[in-house]
């Protein structure tokens, strides 16, 4: 399982370069980095800090595009066309078709957030030049570290896309729930917080959303416990504590997902 | 043909239509989005709502606003504090802008915020000190926070000023001549452009201010009385003449005879 998968992973890989998606969403990407370095033209204080920042946003929002692009082309449209049945007649079992196929989309997003992630260091080392901020980003570890938690953001939505698309039978579903999960996983603890804290005594707003935001807590993690930035950006280090907690909920999330997933490739019937 | 009068009558209605009346300054800042969509029209990203909302008070134009639109900034402004309390710039503008009394909660509360979301930065404690003494008239909290913020500073020398300040304010009270130097101060380590401009021009009326201040102390030592008017300081050539105001509100006495800055008109 473990071989067949890897070859299924790295079949995925090359089918996921060859899309045009990747090549136009790339190009959004680096378009994207270069408003960083525009953005940082607002600051009067801290050009080199808005610029990370926006760039942090920014890479979070195109590398989830991109994922569920993926999820798309290595799911979808293999269902859509049928191809799928060469790849289930092959000697292998559904799982490593699935797991492998899922894996070349997270190795697909790694590699993609490292070569972002020189753009934005780019970006953030040429942003106003002529002047110094007292408040310096810190371009290292963690930097580093808050790309490692856009990858497993990015595994998470992408391990639900991909379940989803084993169950669904119209072509844009998976795209559709995966961006409103993502949007949904992120805004979530922002918007619980705000609600618990009376939303600056909005009382309609806490009874129209209160029990919404209840209910999603319970289906979705907080992907905002994943986004790590605050180090790189602002000098706040999380604790070791909160890194490891958010990353043993983005990988079971991932895990329950990915097994939910294979249940149902295994119980399809394509014809 | 069909085809002419439809491009006829919408190129007319871009031309001739009414449109909707936006106040006429500062018409950016004309909305507040609720917090909750705040966060999702950002996809869900609470940094970046926070920097679209910081991009809006930053293309302001803090020069033109009425009272409505410096309360409703200062809302924006709390709003980017609880979506990123560690924003340097909002802290900053902060500072330098929601400095009437009306708003000065809510720039008490950025700052109080910030000082407690950049634990290395000594400056939100400064401001924020600041504003207790001179806007707040209570010296003795300001000082307390100044001296919050010593053990953050780096450089000794600006730690002694600080400690120092702190005593001063403690002893003296309120000083339009300090408030000018700290405003001098601000300005002399922002970003070159229109915002540093305009931290600039309130240094100059504070310290136009402290002229006027230390005027009509000279003439109450020499009159036996307060002055009636700025004029009468001109008059015993106590100054040359009343200062201009860059920002055109002008200067005028209180009820005890003691120069202010005029009312917003």
């Amino acid at each position: 399982m473990r071989f067949q998968s890897l070859e299924f992973t790295w079949s995925g890989m090359l089918s996921g370069l060859r899309g045009r998606s990747i090549q136009v969403t790339f190009v959004l990407g680096v378009v994207l980095i270069a408003f960083a370095y525009l953005a940082a033209s607002f600051s009067p204080r801290q050009p080199q800090t808005i610029a990370l920042d926006i760039g942090f946003s920014v890479l979070r929002f195109t590398l989830v595009l991109l994922a569920l692009f993926w999820v798309q082309d290595l799911f979808t449209r293999e269902i859509d066309r049928k191809i799928i049945l060469h790849s289930l007649a092959l000697p292998a079992s559904r799982a490593a078709f699935f797991v492998g196929r899922y894996l070349s989309v997270v190795a697909l997003a790694s590699i993609s957030v490292v070569i972002l992630g020189l753009c934005l260091l780019l970006a953030v080392l040429m942003a106003s030049p002529g002047y110094e901020q007292e408040f310096s980003v810190d371009l290292g570890i963690p930097f580093w570290l808050a790309l490692v938690g856009i990858v497993l953001d990015v595994a998470v939505i992408a391990a639900v896309a991909s379940a989803v698309a084993m169950i669904s039978t119209v072509p844009v579903l998976p795209l559709a729930i995966g961006a409103a999960f993502a949007i949904g996983g992120k805004a979530l603890g922002a918007s619980a917080n705000y609600l618990a804290r009376g939303a600056d005594g909005d009382t309609a707003l806490v009874d129209r959303m209160g029990h919404w935001v209840d209910l999603v807590s319970v289906l979705i993690p907080d992907l905002s416990r994943l986004d790590w930035r605050q180090w790189s950006v602002y000098g706040a280090a999380p604790s070791a504590e909160q890194l490891l907690w958010a990353s043993a909920m983005a990988i079971s999330y991932a895990a329950i997902a990915l097994i939910l997933g294979v249940r149902a490739l295994q119980k399809r019937e394509f014809s | 043909m069909a085809l002419l009068i439809a491009v006829a009558v919408f190129v007319m209605s871009v031309l001739f239509g009414p449109r909707e009346v936006v106040h006429e300054r500062s018409r950016e800042l004309a909305v507040r989005i609720p917090l909750v969509f705040q966060i999702l029209t950002a996809a869900g990203d609470r940094y970046l709502a926070a920097n679209l909302a910081g991009f809006r008070i930053l293309v302001s134009e803090a020069y033109r606003m009425g009272p409505a639109e410096l309360a409703l900034q200062a809302q924006l402004q709390k709003d980017v504090s609880w979506l990123n309390p560690a924003h340097e710039d909002n802290y900053y503008i902060a500072a330098a802008i929601l400095s009437v009394p009306e708003v000065i909660p809510a720039a008490q509360y950025i700052l109080r915020r910030a000082a407690d979301a950049r634990p290395k930065d000594w400056q939100p404690l400064f401001y924020y000190g600041f504003n207790r003494y001179f806007y707040e008239k209570d010296p003795v909290a300001g000082a307390l926070a100044l001296l919050e913020a010593v053990p953050r500073m780096r450089d000794e020398g600006e730690s002694w000023t600080m400690q120092n300040l702190a005593a001063r304010w403690i002893e003296r009270g309120y000083s339009a001549a300090d408030a000018a130097r700290i405003v001098g101060g601000m300005a002399e380590n922002a970003n070159p452009g229109r915002f540093k401009r305009y931290l600039n021009y309130r240094a100059q009326r504070l310290r136009d201010l402290a002229i006027l201040k230390d005027a009509a102390a000279r003439f109450r030592e020499s009159q036996g009385r307060p002055p009636n008017s700025l004029d009468e300081l001109v008059a015993t050539r106590l100054i040359e003449r009343i200062p201009d105001d860059p920002f055109r509100r002008g200067y005028t006495l209180d009820p005890q005879g003691e120069p202010i800055f005029a009312q917003r008109r």
